[in-house]
């Protein structure tokens, strides 16, 4: 199927710059890559490295409360994470934090596609229609969550009033006071919020694809669904890949929302490796553990972004 | 009116219902802005007996810091997009192993908790002495802008034709001089949709703010808005109002941007 | 400087002799003279972020700083984020001279060694409710002063209690009652916070130690019967399921938006509820399981402390600065403006003439305990222990007399 595909770069890749400026320009050429990336590198290097080691450091600690003041911090091998492994929660957490992910990340992304694609099709005010889409970014999140949780409140929010006024349920529905539904209702919310970055990131990936190659495939038949899975898809394949990548990152350490909402509530019903990383650092001082719990959330993604990197470079060999 | 003036026309009927129902908790927030308590437990569907004591307040308090979350988001734009297009357009065209493990430290850096880099900010900072400072603010918003705008810009510049800058090249233009005067100008869209969300990272920060400041100078409004709410007594009222306010200029802004998105799409036709 | 002083003796001028008493009692230990007058200011760190309190706050640091010749810079910072700041500024060593804590983190603060001993400089907390000088003393030493207190106890609509022919209620089962007879469509008889935090926990504790329950044991009756009520409370539709997610504000809304006839809250939802003069209320002690009992509530406020300072000559001032703060003049001050409650026992029949409204609080606090009184830093795990039993019970994966072993991992 691959090979079917019709994409814009295939053509010249083979003949990329690089291989053939290994010539006279050499030298020069190299001093001039590396500036094009060192200042990115001197940023990164001053803003993470110290954290990133410092976390990691840490989460072999006993660093608590006292340690703050005293800097000691004895080393305690793996014992935080034999800890926060066996603790009773982790399990929960672990299953929350999986199905809070997935369920946010797979109805962002089709959904923001739905909407990407539908933008994408000139008319009237779709330019100012998709900007306003990005509103929900603009409000803190404080203020957000507040609203939502307004909105969800069992007896006087909007949601229930509504549904029952339209005769969609006999009962109010507990969003975020039922145990079994708050999971729900708080991956509803996050939904909603990721939505707009997901819209505007794949709708400039599909600004990006030449009109032309839609005209040679409908020369080639490829219309509606098929344009969709041979032109678009592939050509949308580099930042959705990218777009899904940072989805995963970014959701996995969601925690403000989490936390204006339910606070891991109703009985830890919504309890992620997060919310419980931040309760452990923050409420129970014990930062060696939360530093640990992070740790975990870290190895977790770093997975995903193994996997990402190796499809990406799949992408650019072939 | 032609067959395809109708469709488009539904286009525009749909995309309002879309837009209806994805902002509905902004105008729930406004409803809740414009009723003395700030909240919608009593409230009807429409706002009927709306008080703007809130906004009263809001104005009068906020505008300060709103010209500073301005002004800090800008300054994260720029410095972040200045500091990530090289290197994602390096990512991207260069072939070495180091692409990789490049990409690899970024991804990772995202994973990073904030406070966790906040904290370490601040210690860095109270001895460089960029405490209370825009400057100070900006950089560390771009802890976030620069390598999310890496990543995006790269995946884009992933399908830039490799033949446009040679053609340059053979002109005799330098690696630097084809970059800004090729790759730039095509890569706008991407440019400004990795800058769009530089914007909105840095000004919906409140780690950083919170973290990075101690006296009341510099001030962003997502913790000017926290003037709002105690520890016990919360004026959401004065909350709601406040964050309706900041909203306005920011989405024009946007608004203004994706009109540019949109221009440049059509004048990015070269390809 | 000068209109600050004039200010501060305007301030004063009612208590005047208050004052001077204040400064003349222990003057000789604590004198200027050995703190010395080279120390122009102090930096100050607290989180009364928001107004009407933070400026009355404002007024009474104001105050001190003239009489004591200093300036101040002062940083608030919301809530939840002050311990945060505070570890941060603890680990590069900035801390502020002076620093408010909420009374139940003093203990834990003092336990790592960054604040000084009162008693050292010159303070005392003589005169002052005992359970106040347990929440800020650690191994025997002081390590802060509140000026005021507050705690929880029962509010009432008036109105609707009249409408419905209840009284306010005296006992849990009136409570039950009057809870019951009070519902109605669109309303429920009582609000109260039962959230997962530290909030909830606070909220409950009144019924726990009224009946005579323990944190230093949370698996006994006593402890259960008080999670029975509010069970039975949220089981019978008297209040709503909602109140696992409610914060002490969204019970004050219910009750201002006329969707709760009672509540249990704090004085400081006072200014607001005074906004919407059309709801009529009274405040009683919160109820008692069996009419023998006293009425036990947990005291709130918070203290100002002293960070270890390697300039003795601050740190004196700083102390001296506390001790102002902890003025009779200060206090009272403080208790008008901001509806809280003086932390000497000697001013509170005073304040109660003057502030009438506070009689039933006042009375709260004069038996009211502290949460760390007994297990000091170990406190914050069994109040986690407690707000999570609480919603293992209301949600009814457990019942109250399981909830607290389940809760606590058994």
């Amino acid at each position: 199927m691959a090979q079917a595909t019709i994409t814009r770069t295939t053509d010249a890749r083979g003949t990329g710059p690089v291989r053939r400026s290994r010539g006279r320009r050499h030298r020069g050429e190299d001093l001039t890559k590396i500036l094009f990336v060192l200042p990115a590198a001197v940023a990164m290097v001053a803003l993470f490295g110290y954290p990133v080691v410092k976390n990691l450091l840490m989460s072999l600690q006993d660093y608590g409360l006292r340690t703050f003041f005293t800097g000691a911090a004895p080393w305690v091998g793996l014992k935080n994470y034999s800890t926060v492994v066996t603790d009773n929660l982790f399990s929960d957490a672990m299953v929350n934090t999986a199905l809070f992910t997935i369920g946010s990340i797979a109805f962002q992304f089709v959904i923001g596609l739905a909407l990407a694609l539908f933008f994408h099709r000139r008319f009237p005010l779709s330019g100012v229609l998709r900007s306003l889409l990005l509103l929900p970014w603009l409000l803190p999140l404080i203020v957000s969550s507040a609203t939502w949780r307004s909105i969800l409140e069992q007896d006087s929010g909007i949601l229930n009033r509504t549904l029952s006024w339209l005769h969609l349920i006999n009962e109010p529905v507990p969003w975020l006071n039922s145990p079994s539904v708050a999971l729900i209702a708080v991956i509803g919310v996050n939904i909603w919020i990721g939505i707009p970055f997901n819209v505007t990131l794949l709708y400039s990936g599909l600004a990006e694809i030449p009109d032309e190659l839609y005209e040679a495939g409908q020369l080639d038949g490829a219309t509606g669904w098929r344009a969709f899975w041979f032109i678009t898809w592939p050509n949308l394949r580099a930042v959705a890949s990218v777009l899904l990548m940072l989805g995963v990152v970014y959701t996995i350490k969601v925690l403000d929302i989490i936390l204006g909402l339910t606070g891991g509530g109703p009985a830890n019903a919504t309890q992620t490796l997060a919310t419980q990383s931040y309760e452990r650092s923050f409420i129970d001082f014990k930062f060696g553990e939360g530093a640990a719990l992070s740790n975990i959330l870290i190895a977790i993604s770093f997975l995903f972004a193994i996997f990402y990197l190796r499809s990406t470079r799949r992408a650019i060999d072939e | 009116m032609n067959d395809s003036a109708v469709r488009r026309a539904v286009y525009t009927v749909i995309g309002v219902l879309i837009l209806v129902v994805m902002l509905f908790p902004v105008y729930w927030m406004l409803n809740a802005s414009l009723q003395p308590s700030g909240n919608t437990l009593t409230a009807g569907f429409l706002p009927l007996h709306p008080t703007f004591s809130g906004y009263q307040r809001a104005l009068s308090e906020q505008g300060g810091n709103l010209v500073t979350s301005l002004i800090i988001a800008t300054g994260t734009v720029i410095l972040s997009l200045a500091i990530a297009t090289p290197c994602a357009y390096a990512l991207s065209q260069f072939r070495s192993r180091w692409v990789s493990v490049g990409l690899l430290a970024i991804l990772i850096s995202q994973m990073i908790p904030g406070i966790v880099i906040a904290n370490a900010l601040y210690t860095a900072y109270e001895r460089i002495g960029l405490l209370n400072s825009i400057p100070g603010l900006i950089l560390a918003n771009c802890a976030s802008g620069i390598p999310f705008a890496i990543l995006i810009l790269r995946s884009f510049m992933l399908s830039l034709p490799p033949s446009l800058v040679e053609a340059a090249r053979v002109d005799g233009a330098g690696l630097f001089r084809a970059f800004v005067a090729i790759v730039l100008p095509i890569s706008k869209n991407s440019l400004i949709t990795a800058g769009l969300f530089s914007f909105l990272f840095s000004w919906s920060d409140f780690l950083f703010a919170l973290t990075l400041t101690t006296k009341g100078g510099v001030r962003p409004v997502t913790l000017g808005i926290y003037q709002y709410l105690g520890t016990q007594v919360q004026n959401w009222n004065a909350v709601m109002a406040t964050a309706v306010l900041s909203a306005i200029p920011a989405i024009v802004l946007l608004v203004a941007a994706q009109k540019y998105i949109a221009a440049g799409a059509i004048g990015g036709a070269v390809k | 400087m000068i209109s600050k002083r004039i200010a501060a003796v305007l301030a004063g001028a009612t208590t005047v002799s208050l004052v001077l008493a204040a400064c003349g009692s222990n003057g000789e230990d604590s004198s200027p003279a050995s703190s010395g007058d080279s120390v122009k200011s102090l930096t100050i760190l607290d989180y009364y972020n928001n107004d009407p309190d933070k400026s009355l706050v404002q007024k009474g640091l104001d105050s001190c700083a003239s009489q004591l010749g200093i300036t101040i810079q002062r940083e608030t910072v919301p809530g939840d984020t002050l311990i945060q700041k505070v570890l941060q500024q603890a680990s590069s060593k900035t801390l502020p001279d002076v620093l408010m804590l909420d009374n139940p983190d003093v203990q834990q603060i003092a336990a790592t060694g960054a604040l000084a001993p009162l008693n050292d400089m010159g303070l005392s907390g003589d005169g002052v409710i005992q359970g106040m000088v347990d929440a800020t003393s650690y191994q025997g030493k002081l390590y802060g002063l509140a000026p005021v207190t507050n705690t929880i106890a029962l509010f009432y609509n008036t109105q609707m209690l009249q409408e419905a022919g209840v009284q306010p209620p005296k006992t849990w089962d009136e409570l039950k009652a009057a809870a019951k007879k009070l519902t109605k469509p669109g309303r429920y008889g009582i609000a109260f916070n039962a959230n997962a935090t530290y909030e909830g926990s606070w909220q409950f504790l009144p019924a726990m130690w009224t009946n005579g329950g323990d944190e230093t044991d949370l698996n006994t009756p006593q402890v259960s019967e008080a999670l029975q009520l509010w069970v039975d409370l949220v089981q019978s539709g008297s209040a709503s399921k909602s109140v696992i997610n409610w914060t002490q504000g969204d019970a004050k809304d219910q009750f201002v938006a006329g969707k709760a006839a009672m509540m249990v809250n704090g004085p400081w939802q006072i200014p607001a509820l005074e906004k919407t003069p059309n709801v009529k209320w009274e405040v009683v002690t919160f109820p008692l399981n069996k009419p023998d009992q006293t009425p036990v509530a947990p005291l709130g406020g918070e203290a100002w402390t002293v960070p270890l300072n390697k300039d003795q000559a601050k740190q004196q001032k700083a102390a001296d600065f506390v001790k102002c703060l902890n003025s009779d003049e200060n206090e009272l001050a403080w208790a008008k403006a901001r509806f809280t409650i003086p932390t000497k026992t000697a001013l509170l029949d005073q304040y109660v003439k003057e502030v009438p409204s506070m009689k039933a609080f006042t009375e709260q606090v004069k038996t009211a305990r502290s949460r760390t009184g007994k297990l000091g830093e170990k406190w914050p795990e069994a109040a986690k222990v407690i707000y999570q039993a609480i919603q293992l019970a209301l949600t009814g994966k457990a019942s109250a007399q399981d909830a607290f072993k389940q809760a606590s991992g058994g």
